[in-house]
């Protein structure tokens, strides 16, 4: 029995725009065809080798990594022999005979010129590191995503100190060797294998036959030049498919990737051969290449095995998480023992934190610090603190999140604010000896200064010891449309418009969405010539396309780190490790998560704000954590900026709740959660805070643990507690048990561990099944308390802020955008909350929101406005912003346009929504403009006539006096709607009147209510309502149905309106695609000061209007009294969790999609900023189709 | 020199390669197979979702003593093969 084929050269989906199959696909296939080794080698980088690795392992076939690189055109030989280096001209005439049909393709890109020659690098048994720092450094020789090696940096990784080989190099039908043989020049081919052979030890020709045309003929070629020179060859099959059927999708990939239409020219295989091959097609194949001569072919095949058994690497030694009892972490090196250091700083930590005397804080700190140093983990923690103490030098604002605000240490080392013992924390849930894997601290810090954190890391560290983790961006509808549209050559817009008819969903749902989506079903694009566009679209689902940094992870790693993964430059040119978060820990690596928190950076800004305004330095983190009159606001659910409790189900959610303290807030926090919503944590926790219900506990022992929540089970410590008080089995087992609760097979097992267990200690029959069915409803969900409570804080602070320095909140939150709602909203709210407006001044306005004081000075709350800043002028760069604040204060419009230099569309923007109006005493919408008054009108021509006067590049070439004249009133003022409309354009926000203000007519002669007078409704009552689209979002839902949640404004305040799916039918088209949206609904009283809508039928309000003005009331009132034509509703099966709980598939997901405004009466023109949240599950057709 | 000809033939097949084939009313056996290739069809220029490919081959074969050089294709949609070129 001969040993099995080993395929040598395979590229996974991990060759961005290339690859079709994933890692452990590969893997398993093999296995299947009874193969005992697989090699990886994707292009470009080892994206997927510790996914290959850990496949390889679980399917026990001897891992063997390589990469694929491209050779640089330009390299070190003189006489350019190792690019491709082809006179081009020599390639395209004698390739084929005639042009007869599609029998004779050229060069189907492995020799084309466009084209790098490749090579393909795999690491030997002990290659590793030298395979990593290759990797590196061909990226840091190329430019951004396009690594290149020269022979000569390939030879300088291939041998050890010793000498001994350490990487073979496969040389294949791509290399400029085997494009020499293709080309009969066998000269040149034999003097490029001389040259290869001259500098790398381990070298072998590749040889390769997808059966194109003349594959077999140029791989005997290959194998006569090299035997002649005593060079050893392997087959392969150049593997980039799992099956032949992914063929066309490769195709895609090919004209995706060289942005070209699809075209034979452009595609890198003719044929569908370069898949996964078994050992007797692969047989075959050696015997064609060796034109039937078996005893040849044996000798490739033997030399396949000599290769393979040379490059196997060991499993544990790269992913040494795969031996989770003593796996070899990575730690950073310590200037001294960390031990010793670590134990000292608590000790200090205990006296700052006043806790020396505690005993509970002793005896924890001890079990902490126990686990700790048993997992030799101390140096981690002391290299962590010395980074937040850092970024806390720079003057930024940093807060633990996640688990980590459970664990003592982190509080005393001053990684975190949180005491876990003053809301019963526990250090299991972070870490414990029985989890394996390691400890993930994350902290956040102000978004804007991010990156700042980022590179002071670096500079501490040192490049060679700290590297960014990535992430890999996907394939999902939109993205799919794009490249496959344009594959099949679709010109732009109209991939334009159909991508972005559809919401946030996976590429595989396309279809189905289509069908289920009543917004999308009447859309046209379920035309039967776009099939093969949506068939392919799906095939490229979930594919990598991109590599970005992630957000906020950070490898800390030591000297060696260069040698465990290989590093690129992220676009930012930050040092970025090629793995992912869940590679970098199977392999060892920790990793710090630095997370952007825009909130963060609202209050920095809103606290340099009170100080610059005030003269008052405030420390937040000091400010008393009881303040009454921030919860009073909070249960009125005047949440509008706050951090997490500002969507309208979370105002919902408040006003019911009340929350009275910092736990009420935790409780919120972790209850606003698809889990606790679905395994009705809800309703019982409410009954029984607000006394409608006694507390009820499955059993006494259980009271202490449950006793926060009344008896209900809302986060992942009180799971610990109770599995831990009924089985006494420690908290660290009971970690291990509630993890297991997130699949069906996980509570089947946990239960048969539990079950007999708290029988044992004594717990009757029926409590254990009454605790049993408390645990087995939280299933995987339910909150983890550590991250609730980290999360409460910014959320008081942001809601003592807004009740505090209204003002000055506001202006950090317009300024960071660090919620839901865009700027027109927060300014809303601003008005209701009794702060001006400003409208924007050249000489008043900043770069960002500024404060200004309108009245006399009083406690924070009267007499303060927002000064629109210069940055939110549409097209403003950031060094004409800069001159425009150093120049200030301007005499003219004249001095402006000189000093400032402002483009001239900028400056004509600026003008019309008011920038010059106090400079020159505008006031356009005020007592009517009269003939022979300046106005914006005459302003802009102005600034035409400065832009002809003013040649590009010279100065002052003209009299100012000539430019200066303006003859006034020479075009008429902009009416009010004008300017709005304007300010909606150009700002993204109406500023000096509520867009609403412009239907009140109309409002009032329909009989419209307010959102001011909603409360005095009656329950059930079916009424009209109006607004400007704030908001809309379809959360999961316990239901399974897609819910759309809308929020309208009417300038009186917020309406929340429910649409379910029995209305979305003729409604959901225009819910989407309208701004101003005229609605009927049925009033529901959810709570003391709580009432939302069930909306029956809504309307584009602009459309009413029209109808209004040109046909009148009764023509508007026959449309709103139609009954609407009965249509299917929302199809697609929900997605059933193991608990019960269905979602429905189009529920949120992923970034919001871009939205379209609508316009005002009687004016061309629409709003193109982002005018309303949309959350991205939903979307809507553009209504140009 | 060659001709084109792309005349529909009728091919036997053994072990996956042509071995005979009728064209022009005359029988040719196949001595030697010199080339074989695969093209897979321009699916995206029709309306098929998988239009199958096109095998080539370029074989010896002689219908009396004289052997000649041939190029077949078969198409794996239609299931039709082709005689596309001979050389004289």
């Amino acid at each position: 029995m001969t040993r099995p084929f080993t395929h040598l050269h395979v590229a996974s989906a991990f060759s961005l725009r290339y690859g079709t199959a994933f890692p452990a696909a590969l893997v398993r296939r093999a296995a299947e065809h009874g193969m005992d080794t697989l090699a990886l080698t994707d292009r470009d980088g080892l994206y997927g080798a510790i996914k290959h690795v850990i496949a390889c392992h679980e399917q026990g076939i001897r891992p063997v990594v390589g990469v694929d690189l491209a050779l640089d055109k330009g390299s070190s030989t003189p006489d350019d022999l190792f690019g491709d280096g082809l006179p081009s001209g020599r390639r395209a005439a004698p390739r084929h005979h005639t042009g007869h049909g599609t029998g004779h393709r050229t060069g189907h890109g492995r020799g084309t010129a466009a084209e790098p020659a490749r090579v393909v690098v795999l690491a030997r048994s002990h290659g590793w590191a030298a395979l990593c720092r290759l990797v590196t450094a061909a990226h840091h020789a190329g430019e951004r995503g396009e690594p290149r090696v020269t022979p000569g940096m390939v030879a300088e990784h291939a041998t050890g100190p010793d000498g001994e080989p350490l990487l073979t190099v496969l040389l294949g039908p791509r290399s400029g060797f085997g494009r020499a043989a293709a080309e009969r020049r066998d000269d040149q081919a034999r003097a490029l294998l001389a040259a290869w052979r001259a500098v790398v030890p381990d070298l072998v020709v590749e040889v390769c036959d997808l059966y194109g045309y003349r594959d077999a003929n140029t791989a005997a070629r290959m194998i006569g030049l090299a035997e002649s020179m005593g060079v050893p060859v392997v087959p392969t099959n150049a593997v980039r498919y799992l099956d032949a059927a992914d063929h066309q999708v490769g195709n895609v990939l090919d004209a995706a990737r060289k942005l070209v239409p699809l075209d034979g020219r452009h595609l890198d295989d003719a044929t569908a051969h370069a898949y996964l091959k078994d050992g007797a097609e692969m047989a075959r194949v050696a015997a064609r290449i060796c034109g039937g001569d078996l005893d040849r072919a044996g000798r490739l095949l033997a030399e396949t095995r000599r290769v393979a058994d040379q490059c196997a690497l060991d499993p544990v030694e790269i992913v040494p998480l795969l031996e989770p009892e003593h796996p070899r972490l990575h730690l950073p090196e310590a200037g001294e023992d960390p031990v010793p250091l670590l134990r000292r700083r608590c000790e200090e930590g205990l006296a700052r934190r006043g806790l020396e005397r505690s005993a509970e804080a002793r005896d924890r700190l001890a079990a902490e610090l126990g686990v700790i140093e048993k997992k030799r983990l101390s140096g981690y923690f002391t290299s962590v603190a010395g980074i937040t103490d850092m970024i806390r030098a720079m003057g930024v604002r940093c807060a633990i999140r996640g688990s980590g605000a459970g664990s003592l240490v982190n509080y005393l080392i001053g990684i975190g604010e949180v005491n876990p013992l003053e809301h019963g924390l526990l250090m299991e849930r972070f870490l414990s000896e029985g989890r394996k894997g390691l400890p993930d601290i994350d902290v956040d810090v102000e978004s804007a200064r991010r990156l700042d954190c980022y590179r002071a890391i670096l500079d501490r560290f040192g490049e060679d010891r700290v590297a960014c983790v990535s992430m890999m961006e996907t394939y999902r509808a939109r993205s799919a449309i794009r490249d496959v549209g344009a594959a099949m050559g679709l010109p732009p817009h109209e991939i334009d418009v159909i991508a972005k008819a559809f919401p946030q969903v996976r590429a595989r749902q396309i279809r189905a969405a289509l069908s289920d989506l009543p917004e999308l079903r009447d859309s046209g694009l379920n035309d039967r010539s776009l099939q093969t566009v949506f068939r392919l679209a799906e095939r490229l689902d979930g594919l990598p396309r991109h590599i970005a940094l992630h957000p906020c992870g950070v490898l800390i790693g030591n000297s060696t780190l260069r040698d465990r993964t290989p590093v690129e430059r992220s676009l930012l040119e930050f040092p970025m490790s090629q793995f992912d978060k869940d590679d970098v820990e199977e392999a060892g690596l920790l990793k710090l998560d630095v997370l952007g928190v825009r909130m963060q950076s609202a209050l920095a800004y809103a606290l340099q704000e009170i100080e610059r305004v005030e003269n008052r330095k405030i420390d937040l983190d000091a400010v008393p954590r009881d303040d009454r009159e921030t919860y009073d606001m909070i249960r009125l659910s005047r949440t509008i900026g706050c951090f997490q409790i500002e969507s309208p189900g979370q105002r919902e959610l408040v006003a019911k709740l009340e929350p009275r303290t910092m736990h009420d807030l935790i409780v919120d926090i972790s209850l606003f959660r698809p889990g606790p919503v679905n395994s009705d944590m809800v309703t019982p926790y409410l009954e029984t805070r607000h006394g409608f219900r006694e507390p009820r506990y499955p059993h006494e022992s259980l009271r202490d643990a449950l006793r926060e929540t009344n008896g209900v089970v809302v986060f992942h410590e009180q799971v610990m507690k109770v599995i831990d008080i009924m089985t006494g089995s420690g908290l660290s087992e009971a970690d291990r048990a509630r993890r297991a609760l997130g699949t069906p097979e996980g509570r089947a097992a946990v239960r048969a561990w539990f079950v007999p267990l708290a029988t044992e200690n004594g717990y009757a029959p029926d409590v254990v099944e009454r605790a049993w069915k408390v645990l087995d409803a939280f299933g995987g969900f339910g909150f983890c308390k550590a991250h609730a409570a980290a999360f409460a804080l910014p959320t008081y602070q942001s809601a003592w802020l807004k009740r505090h320095h209204t003002a000055a909140f506001l202006a950090g939150v317009l300024t960071h955008d660090p919620g839901m709602y865009p700027s027109r909203v927060i300014l809303d709210e601003a008005r209701r909350c009794g702060v001006g407006v400003l409208p924007l001044d050249v000489n008043r306005s900043g770069k960002t929101w500024l404060v200004e004081r309108t009245g006399p000075a009083g406690d924070g709350l009267g007499g303060y406005g927002l000064r629109v800043p210069l940055s939110a002028v549409r097209g403003v760069s950031e060094a004409e912003v800069d001159r425009m604040v150093a120049g200030r204060p301007y005499t003219s419009l004249a001095d402006f346009w000189e000093r400032a230099r402002p483009s001239r569309p900028v400056a004509e923007r600026i003008v019309e929504v008011g920038g010059l109006d106090a400079l020159h005493g505008l006031r356009p919408g005020e007592p009517r403009w009269r003939p022979g008054r300046l106005t914006r009108r005459d302003l802009i021509a102005q600034v035409g006539a400065l832009d002809r006067g003013s040649p590009a590049g010279a100065a002052g070439q003209l009299p100012m006096a000539f430019t200066e004249r303006v003859t006034p009133g020479e075009l008429p003022e902009m009416s009010e709607a004008e300017a709005v409309e304007a300010e909606l354009e150009i700002l993204g926000m109406d500023v000096s009147r509520h867009v609403m203000d412009f239907y009140q007519d109309l409002l009032d002669a329909l009989g419209v209510t307010r959102a001011r007078d909603l409360l005095g409704q009656r329950n059930g009552a079916e009424i009209l309502v109006a607004g400007v689209k704030v908001a809309t979002q379809t959360p999961a839902v316990r239901s399974g149905q897609r819910v759309i949640f809308t929020t309208l404004d009417d300038s009186t305040g917020p309406i929340d309106l429910t649409f379910f799916e029995s209305v979305q039918a003729h409604t959901a088209a225009t819910v989407f695609g309208s701004w101003l949206l005229a609605a009927r609904g049925v009033v529901r009283r959810t709570g003391g000061r709580a009432v939302s809508l069930r909306a029956v039928h809504c309307w584009n309000l602009a459309d009413l209007d029209r109808v209004w003005r040109a046909e009148g009331l009764d023509a508007v009132r026959a449309v709103i009294v139609e009954t609407p034509a009965p249509g299917a509703g929302v199809g697609g099966r929900p997605i059933e969790y193991g608990n019960g709980f269905r979602v429905s598939p189009y529920s949120d997901n992923g970034a919001p999609p871009a939205a379209r405004g609508e316009r005002l009466p009687g004016l061309s023109g629409e709003p193109q900023r982002r005018l309303w949240h949309a959350s991205s599950g939903s979307s809507g057709p553009s209504p140009d189709r | 020199m060659s001709r084109l000809y792309g005349d529909p033939i009728e091919v036997w097949v053994r072990d996956g390669h042509p071995a005979q084939f009728v064209w022009r009313d005359r029988l040719y056996t196949v001595r030697e197979i010199q080339d074989h290739w695969v093209v897979a069809r321009e699916w995206w220029k029709t309306s098929d979702a998988d239009p199958g490919e096109r095998r080539f081959w370029r074989v010896g074969a002689a219908a009396g003593k004289e052997v000649g050089t041939y190029e077949l294709r078969f198409d794996t949609a239609s299931g039709g093969w082709l005689l596309l070129r001979a050389w004289d």
